[in-house]
């Protein structure tokens, strides 16, 4: 036994008692840190694999190389789809074929890189748009002819056609970021995950790979300075990890998993506001109308009819969501008003009959994500009452998104999907997939239309939003009428954040991390 | 002795070998096509064929098997397909928060494990000893993830005590060590049940051997007998149980990695998994593998050091 003074302790108590003390240093530390300074820790739903916006792979590496890149234009947070100028003084639309700008004066490349100007412009655009560098956003300048520089800070952007696109899922997205034309260069063509040249509001400070990504405030950033000293982006995959630790106040803003949103409306977490955003994306079940039994057009209109949406809706989106009446999401161009065909299920009935096709089974392939189930068994037992058998293949995500490709002998006998894409607010990105090009890449129905594959073209280049409207309804209703396609719903986003954060989102929910203030 | 170590390394070289062509061949037995994973739905068929072509994925089946074997022999993983790292660069920085936890489910299941199998022994048959055996057959039971869910439910979320996410912040070991609690006890606490019993079953076994009952006629105090002769003797057969169970906490540690968002080797290869990322698949597994073989190479020869029976069974 060891004394020490006159107390008297054990060595075992000595070693105890540092136990204690340490564990409650680490606890003190962690309430001590959470307290320093404005800092903003969101999560990302992934972590980033490259910082070149021309190869950006998710959303999670646009929300950063938007603050830490300068672009033309930014999108705007609220509840209507806007842009903001960033780089520029002023961006105007001359005619439907040009596009003049002009930068600001003072908006630097980190690193050494100089200023910020025309040239880098016209690099980082024709270098998006050169089919030569097999960027996966050159359609989103489809249509550029050249960028042609005026002065150091001035240019034009010349366009072959008119672009519809443009002013909303091209010039407002990461698509008109602005990088430096001699770092990328240096860089042999192509950034990686070092940033280098920066010159957004804020610049990346560390990255840990599947951990954090921290930025911090540029202090050469003379124009609207973000409100946070620091924003530590999170990488969580999934979306209750990320409530639980939302809950246990490791995070300060977060969206959540659609079935939460019900129960975090009634009862937030303390000192939180939970919204609840319309989401552009879009659900359908789809039919390949060139595999057996849906070759059959009578069977395709049966299932049209068969299938409750409501129901599969409410099911598999605990009633957050509303049903779809197309791809086209509320408040976008040639968003329809009602669907062609909808639950009847007498007259499915009759055409299960007329088709020869009672007691039928046929597979129904999805991705194995809890509320693709739900919705799926809702399927599963409104086409049993109308006398087809359903059996529910369930794919991970690798699988899954190869199952309609043309090198997978699977896509010939491809039957029933329920998919998702994920959309920007222009109509144009909704269409394209469906065209008689994507057979065997995106339309895995593979509905076949020359209609509307003209309607396609022509929709990108039409510059009046009421021709542009009637245009997307009627591809929506070719879609429709085509037999191949029940759509569902465009979903919602969930989104929680402390009262203290005043966050900025975009219509659908999406975060502009440079605009979050403090409330 | 030599001759000993020589096979027995030997034997991993081959066992490498054998787990590299598994692994290969599992992999590709896996539906889906990489490169149109990797590349997204906005990718053409000639980027998504330009892709498929720098990752080798149209050379027949044995060169791209002979290419990842001989790389693999020069420390050469590949080329991360998403993000254009190398591999084992990857792979390195997910591999110390793997080997934390781990290490601290290690020293969750050892610091509870083995006081409580010892006092179950001592007070055999007695209250103590069955609610000890009731505890540990309970931890046993359960299932990791479970256990995890509630101690994030109580401990983080509504005690708010510790953090339910991340590894703490780098550089800043104490954040780090709060990070590594709840998960290392999800992954650990399975297995103070397992080394309670056996540590109870091995301590009852040597608390009757003769050279305890000679210590005992000595007069020494019972603790003494406890703990320095009878654990001493009797904690052999957990360090064999751990070895081997590393291999099982290297599983765990995929779904801890998950739920707690820890970045580490099994989130590592999950996510890889999803979205097909095959060099970053095998060169994780792989690295995984020969930790395990060498770990396990090394307490066959520390045992066979110890014991000339092991030797001699061996050749």
């Amino acid at each position: 036994m060891t004394k020490v003074a006159n107390i008297d302790m054990t060595r075992r108590g000595l070693l105890a008692g540092a136990g204690a003390l340490g564990l409650a240093s680490l606890i003190y530390s962690g309430k001590r840190a959470q307290a320093a300074g404005s800092i903003l820790k969101v999560r990302s739903y992934g972590d980033i694999q490259t910082l070149d916006p021309a190869f950006r792979l998710a959303a999670p590496e646009g929300d950063i190389t938007n603050v830490i890149f300068a672009s033309l234009v930014v999108a705007t947070p609220g509840d209507n789809w806007g842009w903001k100028p960033m780089a520029v003084e002023k961006i105007e639309q001359l005619d439907p074929l040009t596009v003049a700008f002009k930068l600001r004066d003072n908006i630097g490349f980190t690193d050494g890189f100089g200023q910020l100007t025309a040239e880098d412009v016209k690099f980082s655009i024709e270098r998006i748009a050169d089919p030569s560098n097999k960027s996966p956003y050159a359609g989103d300048w489809a249509t550029l002819k050249e960028v042609e520089v005026k002065d150091k800070l001035s240019g034009i952007i010349h366009l072959k056609e008119g672009f519809a696109p443009l002013w909303t899922s091209t010039l407002p997205t990461p698509s008109s970021t602005i990088l430096s034309k001699r770092a990328v260069t240096e860089a042999g063509g192509k950034l990686g995950v070092k940033p280098v040249a920066q010159s957004g509001p804020y610049l990346l400070k560390e990255w840990s790979p599947k951990q954090r990504t921290v930025l911090v405030r540029n202090p050469d950033w003379k124009y609207e300075q973000g409100s946070y000293d620091e924003i530590h982006i999170l990488p969580i995959e999934d979306e209750k990890t990320a409530e639980l630790g939302y809950e246990a106040g490791d995070l300060d803003y977060t969206w959540t998993s659609v079935s939460s949103i019900k129960r975090l409306k009634e009862t937030p977490p303390a000192n939180t506001a939970v919204v609840q955003k319309p989401s552009l994306a879009f659900v359908w079940l789809g039919m390949n109308q060139t595999a057996a039994p849906f070759d059959n057009p009578d069977l395709r209109r049966a299932i049209q009819y068969g299938v409750d949406r409501k129901a599969v809706v409410d099911a598999a989106y605990f009633g957050a969501a509303d049903t779809s009446t197309g791809i086209i999401a509320p408040g976008l161009i040639g968003h329809r008003e009602k669907n062609l065909f909808d639950y009847d299920p007498d007259k499915a009935r009759e055409l299960v009959d007329k088709a020869g096709a009672s007691g039928v089974t046929v597979t129904l392939d999805i991705l194995n994500k809890a509320e693709r189930l739900s919705a799926a068994q809702v399927v599963q037992a409104n086409l049993q009452d109308i006398g087809i058998n359903v059996e529910i293949k369930q794919n991970d995500s690798g699988t899954f998104w190869t199952l309609g490709s043309k090198e997978n002998p699977y896509s010939k006998k491809l039957q029933m999907v329920l998919s998702r894409f994920s959309m920007q607010p222009d109509p144009s990105w909704a269409t394209e997939w469906y065209t008689r090009s994507q057979i065997g890449v995106w339309n895995w129905e593979q509905f076949s239309s020359e209609e509307f594959d003209k309607l396609v073209v022509a929709g990108k280049v039409e510059l009046d939003p009421a021709k542009r409207d009637v245009m997307y309804k009627k591809m929506q209703d070719l879609m429709e009428e085509s037999g191949c396609y029940v759509f569902l719903t465009h979903e919602v986003t969930g989104v929680m954040h402390r009262k203290s954060v005043a966050a900025a989102l975009k219509p659908n929910g999406e975060p502009c991390f440079e605009d979050f203030k403090l409330a | 002795m030599l001759q000993y170590a020589l096979k027995r390394l030997g034997l991993s070289v081959v066992i490498v070998s054998v787990a590299m062509a598994m692994l290969f061949a599992m992999i590709y037995v896996i539906p889906g096509d990489p490169a149109s994973v990797a590349l997204g739905p906005r990718a053409t068929p000639e980027m998504v064929q330009a892709l498929r072509s720098r990752m080798g994925l149209d050379q027949p089946i044995w060169v791209q098997f002979a290419r990842f074997y001989f790389s693999a022999l020069r420390g050469d993983l590949g080329i991360e397909i998403l993000s254009g790292r190398p591999v084992l660069g990857v792979v390195f920085e997910q591999l110390p928060f793997t080997l934390a936890l781990i290490a601290g489910a290690i020293s969750w299941s050892v610091l509870l494990g083995i006081p409580l199998g010892c006092v179950a022994a001592i007070r055999r048959g007695g209250f103590v000893d069955r609610v000890i055996g009731v505890l540990s057959v309970a931890v046993i039971a359960v299932p990791s993830f479970v256990i995890a869910i509630y101690s994030l439910l109580i401990f983080a979320v509504a005690l708010q005590w510790l953090p339910a996410i991340g590894a703490g912040e780098p550089g800043n070991l104490g954040s780090q060590l709060k990070h590594l609690i709840l998960p290392s006890l999800a992954i650990g606490v399975g297995w103070v049940g397992y080394i309670a019993r056996m540590v109870r079953a091995s301590m009852l076994e040597t608390l009757e051997a003769s050279h305890i009952r000679t210590a005992r006629a000595f007069g020494l105090p019972e603790s003494r007998i406890t703990y320095s002769y009878a654990l001493r003797i009797a904690i052999l057969p957990t360090i064999t149980l751990l070895g081997v169970g590393v291999g099982t906490m290297v599983s765990s540690a995929v779904f801890a990695e998950i739920v707690f968002a820890r970045p580490g080797i099994g989130k590592l290869v999950y996510e890889a998994i999803s979205v097909r990322n095959y060099p970053v698949v095998t060169g994780a597994v792989l690295v995984t593998t020969v930790f395990f073989v060498v770990v396990n190479a090394f307490a066959d020869i520390i045992i066979a050091a110890l014991d000339p029976r092991v030797r001699s069974s061996f050749s």
